[in-house]
């Protein structure tokens, strides 16, 4: 969800820009009244003159504020490439385990063990699970694949009460936020007669 | 996975009996999951990457001019076009109408939850959120409508409000076909157990002639 966060509101900003720009030359280009002191006084200016390009060339501050500028602008978007590229999935979760100590439970290994359990219930073909969230606080996004004749409201409350619960009382957490999600396996229609 | 199947079934048992609701898992709540957002991944990756190379490329050209070289071709003819198109021109036009358009697609990506095909459903547990993609309760709907009898083809059309179901009848009275559809997917929407069930409308005829 953080990730999500940051993408729309990039995305929102970067479309507001291009409305914006594309919006006003639109506008001006099709013989709207451009206001005074606008970029463009009217339908036969030019999108950027020369001499509005080179407006500031001579002033000493004009390059390094360009060259700037423009590294602020790749680093911003390195770093968005990477929030989108990286998925924030703990390696690892912390058991406590009651005496003072701590143990490690494997993240994968959690993984596999809810899937084969969800798998394992009536009604649903197979599961696959992830863990997100942080290794104090972790949370599980499972797909389940239903089964032809399964029902989904069954299957998810039979998913929450036991692979679910098993998974969050062996881990000793207190609570596992889970969002599920179901499909279904493809199949025919079979008329039973 | 590569565990076999056999052990599997002599370790579900003592589980089982640990179950405190004999009566199957508890209800779902009444409290909706919520409408499920996208993180928007593929274009904010596109816009990101677009972006990354516009600027790298501007940034490169720039310290290289900076450096003394040559400004690469496509910025000095960039530059030309910039300074002689006029606004009304038809390639200036077209350009800022793809530009506007595309910045109001953006927006319109930004602010809409996306994921139309899962269906949020009612939520198990107050931790837990659940979804049902979209076909998957279609095709729930399609095969409980194929038990009726005398129901020979069915085809649901699945939409966020509303479930059409559409009967082919080959035997029986229409109208008692009808109800029985009726009870029978109204009990199936219930079953799809979702925070918003959808309105259903049921519409059961003969099979063509031609058919």
């Amino acid at each position: 969800m953080r990730t999500g966060r940051v993408n729309r509101v990039l995305l929102c900003l970067v479309g507001l820009l291009l409305l914006a720009v594309g919006g006003s030359v639109l506008a001006v280009g099709l013989g709207a009244p451009a206001p005074r002191r606008w970029l463009h006084s009217g339908p036969h200016d030019v999108l950027l003159s020369a001499a509005e390009r080179t407006r500031w060339r001579d002033a000493g501050w004009w390059w390094p504020a360009v060259i700037a500028g423009l590294a602020v602008l790749v680093l911003l978007a390195l770093w968005w490439l990477a929030a989108i590229l990286r998925r924030r999935r703990p390696a690892e979760i912390l058991v406590d385990t009651g005496d003072g100590e701590g143990a490690l439970l494997r993240g994968p290994a959690l993984e596999a063990a809810l899937a084969e359990d969800a798998a394992r219930q009536q009604g649903v073909a197979d599961a696959e699970v992830l863990l997100t969230g942080r290794r104090t606080r972790p949370a599980v996004r499972a797909g389940l694949r239903l089964e032809p004749a399964a029902d989904p409201a069954a299957a998810l409350s039979e998913f929450t009460a036991l692979p679910l619960t098993r998974a969050r009382e062996s881990a000793g957490l207190a609570s596992l936020p889970a969002e599920v999600r179901l499909r279904a396996v493809r199949h025919r229609a079979e008329r039973v007669s | 996975m590569s565990e076999p199947r056999p052990t599997e079934d002599t370790r579900r048992l003592p589980v089982l009996d640990l179950d405190k609701t004999p009566g199957g898992p508890p209800p779902l709540l009444d409290r909706g999951s919520g409408r499920f957002w996208s993180p928007r991944r593929v274009p904010a990756g596109v816009v990101a990457l677009l972006l990354l190379a516009g600027a790298g490329v501007l940034l490169y050209d720039v310290v290289a001019v900076r450096a003394h070289r040559p400004a690469m071709h496509w910025r000095r003819a960039l530059a030309r076009q910039l300074a002689e198109r006029p606004l009304d021109d038809v390639w200036v036009l077209a350009g800022a109408g793809v530009a506007a358009a595309l910045g109001l697609w953006l927006i319109v990506l930004a602010v809409t939850p996306g994921l139309r095909a899962l269906l949020p459903m009612r939520r198990p547990h107050p931790d837990v959120r659940a979804g049902l993609r979209r076909e998957a309760a279609a095709l729930v709907l399609r095969d409980r409508a194929l038990e009726v009898s005398g129901v020979r083809e069915a085809r649901v059309r699945m939409r966020r409000r509303r479930a059409r179901v559409r009967a082919l009848a080959h035997f029986r009275d229409l109208d008692e076909v009808r109800a029985d559809l009726d009870t029978v997917l109204t009990d199936a929407v219930r079953g799809l157990g979702l925070s918003r069930p959808p309105a259903l409308s049921v519409d059961v005829r003969r099979p063509g002639r031609k058919g």
